[in-house]
């Protein structure tokens, strides 16, 4: 595995009134207790907001949970929003309820992961590290 | 057969598979065996009692399930009213006895399709039920009067929206409201722990909360409008203490006010209704049930002042847990949702409403819901479980767990008065605090193995044909036209409706949310008018000074803003 020299920034992200918390709020603290500096945006974001957080706060990543099985519809805003703003080199990955069908069009725009539930946290870990090792 | 050839070795292992923890979901250690030792202070009368007596451990009917099974009720709400409501049809046909309704996430978010942040969750979970013309469409053929309606939403503002709804159609066609019956959940204190809904803040969650509590009381009184809900907090995190001491510290908070400020009394208001959790740890559960009623009966006589026997029962609707449902080897959710409403007919609960095993991959599909409702047919007529009441009653196992649990919750009660009550705990934020640090410690013993969830973190084995049956079956979410038509259909309510009867009956409610008048009148007349769950919620967040939209995206809309300046001239 290369070594990452920088703390990797990463924004968990829910965009839409998904109210289901426990996956970011899991995930916050497995990246944190990995040496990552997390900002987790909290509920009801727009994919705009989301994006400009993500400038503001120089993120490398954009963690994208939702749990409705519209990750489809969100994924596609946010990369819009990232498009607009000119900084499409941050990394977009994705995970919560996504429709087994829908992850290989999100694997085509370049939205990664595509994690479901009790996937093994060392596994997104180590996803997110080889990101951004590159 | 070749699968035999295929390995020409395997280890044995006689303890593969052997238990690794000794103590229950929660936490609790437990021993080898439980003795009258374990229980000698228990006093069959005061403590146990029999069915139908308080203190109600053993259940609150003295017949309980011979006399009247538990309802099997569950939520109904697809992506569209057409969808739901030949869903609820055919459910009923086959053996559903109560109706719970549910809307889509911006709905209970207190916005409208056509809000931009509606977008990505419209119709997810549900109906986009934005105003009472979706209702009527939603509930077609149903009949409304004598029937048990349940309401799950997350928020207040959609328990007011989603209750008036039912005497505005019941006086549309010319029923008597007081011929509803059911329950809605309306506890402010989940809706700030588990959604954060945006919708309105605690001091008018607090106030309409106990409208609608004082509003019913007196119009429909059939009709229980608190249900204090542990379902969420221990989906979120909670553990069985947490969730027992939430449940009454909400009953205890919201019915003091009640007491103190709308002068009604507990006598008045009648049995109380809880939704609880129903989790994967069988006694834990049936403990869990025993426990609260006896603690409700003795809160509402001694904290409460009641006096009658309904005042001190305590009727339990049950979820059974989403949370412990998993999308790996989905067919292995019909043996947890089995032993879970198993443990809902032994603790004696009064309705129950079980999860389906598609439901950790979408929304329920109806071959999953029938399962659920044979389950609990067979559970009655195979297994003839609920012939006799309180059946463990008696044990020395369930009855220490039983005083366990509610030793626990009573501490956790009393360090919440010392921390200053429920809504201090609340604002403070030690309440999500406690469940969060619970949640944490799971997550941990889960990563080390110390928790075993099959097919998850041990014997994942591997899926085959009827698995992946149940995952192609799952309800998707729809699809961007069936957004953009929704979004049509709002635009189209607007255009055609009677202006000028929305905006008096939103200048009403705006009059009477500022005056301190009880907004459930005004709110039926708002939603007769075809009025929406944006605008009655932005009238009344502008009648306390908040901006209009909660999620700060858009604009008041011009004909709001006319209402409230021809009131305020």
């Amino acid at each position: 595995m290369v070594r990452h020299k920088k703390k990797i920034r990463i924004i968990i992200a829910k965009v839409g009134c998904d109210i289901h918390e426990r996956g970011a709020l899991t995930l916050m603290h497995a990246f944190r207790n990995a040496g990552m500096e997390v900002i987790y945006t909290g509920r009801y974001q727009t994919p705009e907001g989301v994006v400009k957080t993500a400038i503001q706060e120089d993120a490398d990543i954009i963690a994208l949970s939702d749990s409705t099985g519209s990750m489809l519809h969100i994924a596609t805003a946010v990369l819009e929003a990232l498009k607009k703003e000119g900084v499409s080199d941050i990394h977009v990955v994705a995970g919560g309820l996504i429709p087994r069908r829908d992850i290989p069009i999100l694997e085509k725009m370049g939205v990664t992961g595509n994690f479901g539930p009790g996937t093994p946290l060392e596994k997104i870990i180590d996803h997110i590290v080889r990101l951004c090792s590159f | 057969m070749c699968a035999i050839n295929a390995r020409k070795e395997v280890a044995f292992n006689r303890s593969f598979g052997a238990i690794v923890r000794t103590e229950l979901q929660s936490g609790i250690p437990v021993k080898v065996i439980y003795t009258p030792e374990d229980i000698k202070n228990l006093q069959y009368k005061q403590d146990i009692g029999d069915p139908g007596e308080y203190p109600y451990t053993r259940g609150i009917y003295p017949e309980m399930y011979r006399n009247r099974l538990w309802i099997k009720s569950f939520i109904v709400c697809y992506s569209t009213a057409e969808d739901t409501n030949k869903a609820f049809k055919d459910y009923i046909a086959s053996g559903q006895t109560g109706l719970r309704l549910l809307a889509d996430l911006p709905t209970q978010s207190g916005i409208d399709p056509d809000h931009p942040l509606a977008w990505n969750s419209m119709m997810c979970g549900g109906v986009p039920t934005y105003s009472l013309n979706v209702y009527e469409k939603m509930l077609g053929g149903l009949p409304i009067e004598n029937v048990d309606y349940e309401l799950a939403h997350s928020s207040i503002s959609s328990a007011l929206f989603f209750y008036s709804m039912f005497p505005a159609l019941m006086e549309k066609k010319g029923l008597n409201i007081a011929n509803l019956r059911g329950a809605n959940i309306n506890d402010p204190f989940r809706s700030r722990i588990v959604y954060d809904t945006p919708d309105w803040r605690d001091e008018i969650n607090r106030r309409v909360c106990l409208d609608l509590i004082e509003f019913s009381a007196h119009n429909t009184p059939k009709w229980k409008a608190f249900a204090p809900n542990g379902v969420d907090p221990q989906q979120t995190g909670a553990n069985v203490f947490q969730e027992v001491a939430e449940v009454l510290g909400s009953a205890m908070a919201i019915y003091q006010d009640i007491i103190k400020e709308r002068r009604l009394k507990l006598d008045d208001i009648g049995t109380t209704v809880v939704s609880m959790d129903a989790e994967s740890d069988f006694f834990e559960t049936i403990a869990k049930f025993r426990a609260v009623r006896r603690m409700w009966a003795r809160i509402a006589k001694e904290k409460l002042g009641a006096t009658t026997e309904r005042a001190m029962s305590l009727r339990i609707g049950i979820r059974t847990s989403g949370i412990s449902l998993q999308t790996q080897k989905p067919l292995n959710n019909a043996a947890r949702v089995t032993l879970q409403i198993l443990s809902c007919v032994l603790g004696g609960v009064n309705s129950l409403d079980a999860s389906s095993i598609d439901e950790a991959i979408g929304l329920p599909s109806t071959e999953a819901r029938h399962f659920n409702i044979d389950a609990q047919h067979i559970i009655t007529h195979e297994a003839n479980v609920p012939l006799v009441a309180d059946p463990l009653g008696g044990s020395y196992y369930v009855e220490w767990l039983t005083n366990t649990i509610e030793e626990g919750a009573y501490k956790l009660l009393e360090k919440i008065e010392g921390r200053g009550g429920m809504w201090e705990c609340l604002k403070s934020g030690w309440l999500r605090g406690q469940i969060e640090e619970s949640r944490l410690k799971v997550q941990k013993e889960k990563s080390e193995g110390k928790r075993l969830i099959v097919g998850v973190n041990a014997f994942q084995g591997e899926e085959g044909s009827i698995n992946r049956a149940i995952e192609r079956t799952a309800y998707k979410v729809p699809s961007k036209k069936a957004r953009l038509q929704t979004i049509a259909s709002i635009k189209k309510l607007r255009k055609n409706r009677n202006q000028q009867q929305v905006k008096e009956a939103l200048k009403d409610l705006y009059r009477a949310t500022k005056e301190g008048r009880n907004i459930v009148r005004p709110t039926i007349e708002a939603a007769k008018a075809y009025a929406t769950i944006g605008e009655i919620v932005g009238v009344v967040r502008i009648a306390y000074g908040y901006k209009y939209d909660p999620l700060a995206a858009i604009e008041t809309p011009p004909f709001i803003k006319e209402l409230i300046r021809e009131v305020n001239q």
